[in-house]
This record gives C-alpha cells, sequence and structure tokens, in this order.
C-alpha cells in the first residue's frame, strides 16, 4: 500500500501550487495516478488537480489549440477540436496509450511529468511544436516542450505545476504520419516515430521528426529534419529521403533493455523514420510508388 | 480520512486511507465484484465506473472518490441492459473460471450506455483493458454482437457497417 499521510484536493492551479508547498513534509501532484500508482513517489501528501480547473480543451480564435495538463487521453481521442488538428494526429497518440479504461483516468500531463523516455504522448506534441505553461503563485512561464525534458523522470518543473499545452495554429496543417512499435498493442513503445511536415507552394517549410523510447528523453532529429527542409515534396528522392531517415537514427541515443537492444531500435528508426516521411508526403509526391515497405 | 461517495446510487461516507486504490477501499465496502489481479491496470478484473467512465480501479486513488459516483456491478444488477449483456455472456459459454466477467460487463455496459458505435471493431476497442485467460475473447466478443444486434434491432448490419 502507498503509505501517504494525506490526500489534498485543489480547486484551482493557484490553489494547486500553495497546497504543494505549505507543507509539512514532500508533497506531490496527483492527477490520474496511473503512473504514481504503480510507482509511488516517495512523498508525505499529494495535491489532486483533477478538479482545478485544467481539463480545457479549447481553440483560440487565432486558431491555436490548447490542452488543459489534467485532459484525460480518452477526452483527448473524442475531441473534434483534436480530431481537426494536425491530420488528428494527437488522437492517434492518446488512443494507443493503454487500454480504455487506463485513458479515461490518465492525463496528457501526467504522461508528460513523469518524463519517461516511452512517454507516448512526448513525440506528437514535440512534432506540433507544443508550449507548455507552467505556473507557481507568483509567476508563469512559457517553454517550448523541446526545452521540457532534463533526463529520465525530471523536467525543469521542480514544485511547479504544469497547467497545459499551446499548438501552435501553424502546426494545424501539417502532413503527419506516426508509427508506434510495440510487442504488444497494449505495450509502451520500443520506438516511436512522429513526423510533421509543413508545405507550402509545394515546398517543405517545416519539417519535425519527434522520436519516443530511443534516447534519455524524447527528441527532435533536428538533422534529419534539415535534411527536408526547402525540398520540393513533387520531386524529392528517395535517395534524400532515406539519407535523412540514416541522419535520424545517428542522432538518436538507445539503450539495450528487456524489450529490445539499442542496435534494433536504431535501426528501427532507420526503417520507420523512412517510411513515416514518405507516409507524409503521400498525397503529392511522386516518389510513394513504394509505400515504404521494401526499400531499406 | 473520510470520503463520501455515491456509491450504486447511494451516498456513503467512508474512513479511508489517503493513500489506499479504490480497489481495496470498495471490496471493504463488500463489493466483492471488482476483483483483485494483476494491481497494475492491465486484466481489468477490477473495472468499475467512475462518473459513468470505466476505470481500472487499482490505478485510481479512492480518495478522488470523494463528492463522485462510483458504480460496481452489484449496482447494475437490476439494470436490463446489464441482465441481457449477463446472459448472453453465459450463452455464449463466455463464463469459464468467471474471475474477468465483472470487468468484461462493466466495461462493455459503460461502451454501450455511452452510445457508442457497435461494430467489431468498437467493441474490441472497449474490450481492450480486459484480459480473460480462459474463454479466449471470441466468445466475450460474441455475446456483445449479439446484444448489440438486439439493441439495434435486427441481425442486419453487423460487423463494421455502422
Ligand atoms: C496499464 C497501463 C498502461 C499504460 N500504457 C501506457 C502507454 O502505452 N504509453 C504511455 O505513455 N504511458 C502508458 N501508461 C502510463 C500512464 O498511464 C501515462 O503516463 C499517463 O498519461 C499518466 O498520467 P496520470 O494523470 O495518470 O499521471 P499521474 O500518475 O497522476 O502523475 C504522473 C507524474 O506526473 C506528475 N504530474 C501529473 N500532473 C502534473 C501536472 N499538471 N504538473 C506537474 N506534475 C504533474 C505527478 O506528480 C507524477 O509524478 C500506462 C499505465 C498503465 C497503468
Ligand atoms: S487488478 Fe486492476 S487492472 Fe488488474
Ligand atoms: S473466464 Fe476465466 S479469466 Fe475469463
Amino acid at each position: 500500500m502507498w503509505e501517504l499521510k494525506e490526500y489534498r484536493f485543489a480547486a484551482t492551479a493557484q490553489e494547486a501550487g500553495a497546497l504543494r508547498r505549505q507543507g509539512p513534509g514532500k508533497g506531490a501532484y496527483i492527477a490520474g495516478g496511473t503512473d504514481m500508482y504503480l510507482q509511488p513517489v516517495d512523498c508525505d501528501f499529494v495535491v489532486d488537480i483533477n478538479n482545478a480547473g485544467l481539463s480545457d480543451i479549447a481553440r483560440t480564435p487565432a486558431g491555436d489549440l490548447f490542452l488543459g495538463a489534467a485532459t484525460t487521453l480518452h477526452n483527448i481521442a473524442t475531441n473534434p477540436l483534436v480530431a481537426d488538428f494536425a491530420e488528428g494526429m494527437l488522437i492517434q497518440a492518446a488512443s494507443h496509450c493503454g487500454n480504455r479504461p487506463v485513458r479515461s483516468t490518465a492525463t496528457v500531463g501526467g504522461n508528460l511529468c513523469h518524463a519517461l523516455p516511452s512517454a507516448d504522448m512526448a513525440p506528437v506534441l514535440l512534432a506540433l511544436d507544443a508550449t507548455c505553461y507552467i505556473a507557481d503563485e507568483e509567476s508563469q512561464e512559457s517553454v517550448p516542450l523541446a526545452d521540457f525534458f532534463v533526463s529520465p523522470r525530471v523536467t525543469v518543473l521542480d514544485d511547479r505545476l504544469l497547467v497545459g499545452l499551446a499548438l501552435p495554429a501553424e502546426a494545424a496543417t501539417r502532413r503527419c504520419a506516426s508509427y508506434k512499435l510495440t510487442r504488444s498493442a497494449e505495450d509502451i513503445s520500443l520506438v516511436q516515430v512522429v513526423v510533421a511536415l509543413g508545405v507550402e507552394n509545394g515546398k517543405i517549410e517545416t519539417a519535425r521528426i519527434a522520436l519516443g523510447a530511443v534516447a534519455p528523453v524524447p527528441m527532435r532529429a533536428v538533422l534529419a529534419e534539415a535534411q527536408l527542409v526547402g525540398q520540393s515534396v513533387a520531386d524529392i528522392s528517395l535517395d534524400l529521403v532515406a539519407d535523412a531517415a540514416a541522419i535520424a537514427a545517428g542522432e538518436c541515443e538507445p539503450r539495450d533493455d528487456h524489450r529490445a537492444s539499442a542496435e534494433y531500435r536504431r535501426d528501427m528508426v532507420r526503417v520507420l523514420t523512412r517510411r513515416q516521411i514518405m507516409k507524409a508526403l503521400h498525397d503529392e509526391t511522386t516518389i510513394t510508388k513504394d509505400s515504404g515497405g521494401t526499400v531499406a | 480520512m473520510k470520503i463520501e461517495m455515491e456509491l450504486n446510487g447511494r451516498a456513503v461516507t467512508h474512513e479511508i486511507d489517503p493513500g489506499a486504490n479504490l480497489l481495496s477501499v470498495l471490496r471493504g465496502m463488500g463489493q466483492f465484484s471488482v476483483k483483485l489481479g494483476c494491481e497494475t491496470g492491465d486484466c481489468g478484473s477490477c473495472t468499475v465506473l467512475l462518473d459513468g467512465e470505466p476505470v481500472n480501479s487499482c490505478v485510481v486513488a479512492a480518495a478522488r472518490t470523494h463528492s463522485h459516483k462510483v458504480t460496481t456491478l452489484e449496482g447494475l444488477l437490476g439494470d436490463p441492459l446489464m441482465k441481457e449483456l449477463q446472459q448472453e455472456l453465459v450463452d455464449k459459454g463466455a463464463v469459464q473460471c468467471g474471475y474477468c466477467s465483472p470487468g468484461i460487463l462493466i466495461s462493455l455496459y459503460a461502451h454501450f450506455r455511452a452510445g457508442n458505435e457497435l461494430t467489431d471493431h468498437h467493441l474490441r476497442e472497449a474490450l481492450t483493458g480486459n484480459l480473460c485467460r480462459c474463454t479466449g475473447y471470441v466468445k466475450p466478443l460474441e455475446a456483445a454482437l449479439t446484444v448489440a444486434q438486439n439493441q439495434q434491432g435486427g441481425p442486419d448490419e453487423q460487423g463494421g457497417a455502422s
């Protein structure tokens, strides 16, 4: 059993921070608890943020998508505002986390704050340039998600609260493709690859390649991304795509564990990145006759 | 600490340990349909409804049910939809040892009640959180599809049509 001295409820984000810092002893936030009940955190009390007004999903007039930190993965997976954004990529990510009952309580904030290399919401949010809103009683700070993760299980938060995430309107029209490689449908990722390409006038203007479970923290393969920027969608070459994928494989830092070897993970980054780039470009490029399955 | 929840439609007050999971508290309250299997959120034998949503009670804090509604199989025994689901599980031979059955019933009940689509695909999705070591899933799924047919008023349009 998890030995807790106290369970506190926060009605607002401000109150959550105050309750956590007020002591006595060590406190932690709790949202869905689906990570915390598997690996109880060493603390004296927890502050529940499920009713602190952090569960909204909204689209601003400018078109940015806002996700409250305590939004459940089930709500993300079934929300029409989310379905309209970036070809439904967030829905795909959320609906592949765990199983149906876990998604009823598991939150997007918990997924990111737990900060595992395999956190399944991280790659898609990285690929769509998410910004994290972080608060304590005095100040609000916004941090790009790319700067949020420090090391496994460590973020820039300290005792501050993640309030929510904003995705820029510009990311809503990116062409996307993603793949979660697992041993079984419900297992955590061996490798996750998300590709999001901003295309204007037939050219790739922005490229994002985000990888999960292949480095100490979820990461972007920025050198591989650079390879794609400026390319014409219609006549990008298969060799160039393969090169970009190989660069991504060079950028990741996988390790061996009981699920897979580092070598296998790295090779899967190469294969899956190539396939996701092809898939993301599918409608317009002339080289998609190979749907990704045959050319190594 | 003391919590007040609505359990199966009745307001109840209960003394709990602040760190207790909902599974242990519900069993302590005599809700023995809530089974302890893995205690890691994987098997679904502890599935209950929290404000109408299926959850794995082993990975839910009991404390957070304060001021919320919890429903276990015990609370649904008189419900016509639940009766139909139970009967169909029995008729299709989808119950062997029965350990997974309460969880399967709660998951299906939640899926039907939420007005979700009742295709083969969606019913499989509804059962992703329930492991059954005896029947092998085909029979529970057949039972669910039969109830779906009855609900939709005819044997047509099964298996992915809607
Ligand atoms: C059966 C099962 C299957 C799973 N499958 C997957 C999977 O496929 N992919 C995957 O990525 N994960 C998976 N998980 C892990 C987990 O469900 C997710 O990571 C989930 O999103 C965590 O969210 P939570 O709200 O439950 O977090 P909690 O357990 O409530 O919190 C996790 C951590 O984050 C902190 N925290 C939570 N919210 C905030 C906040 N707003 N600000 C600051 N700190 C905060 C908490 O203090 C804690 O340290 C699975 C879990 C289970 C039980
Ligand atoms: S006992 Fe809760 S999911 Fe297995
Ligand atoms: S009937 Fe035995 S586990 Fe399902």
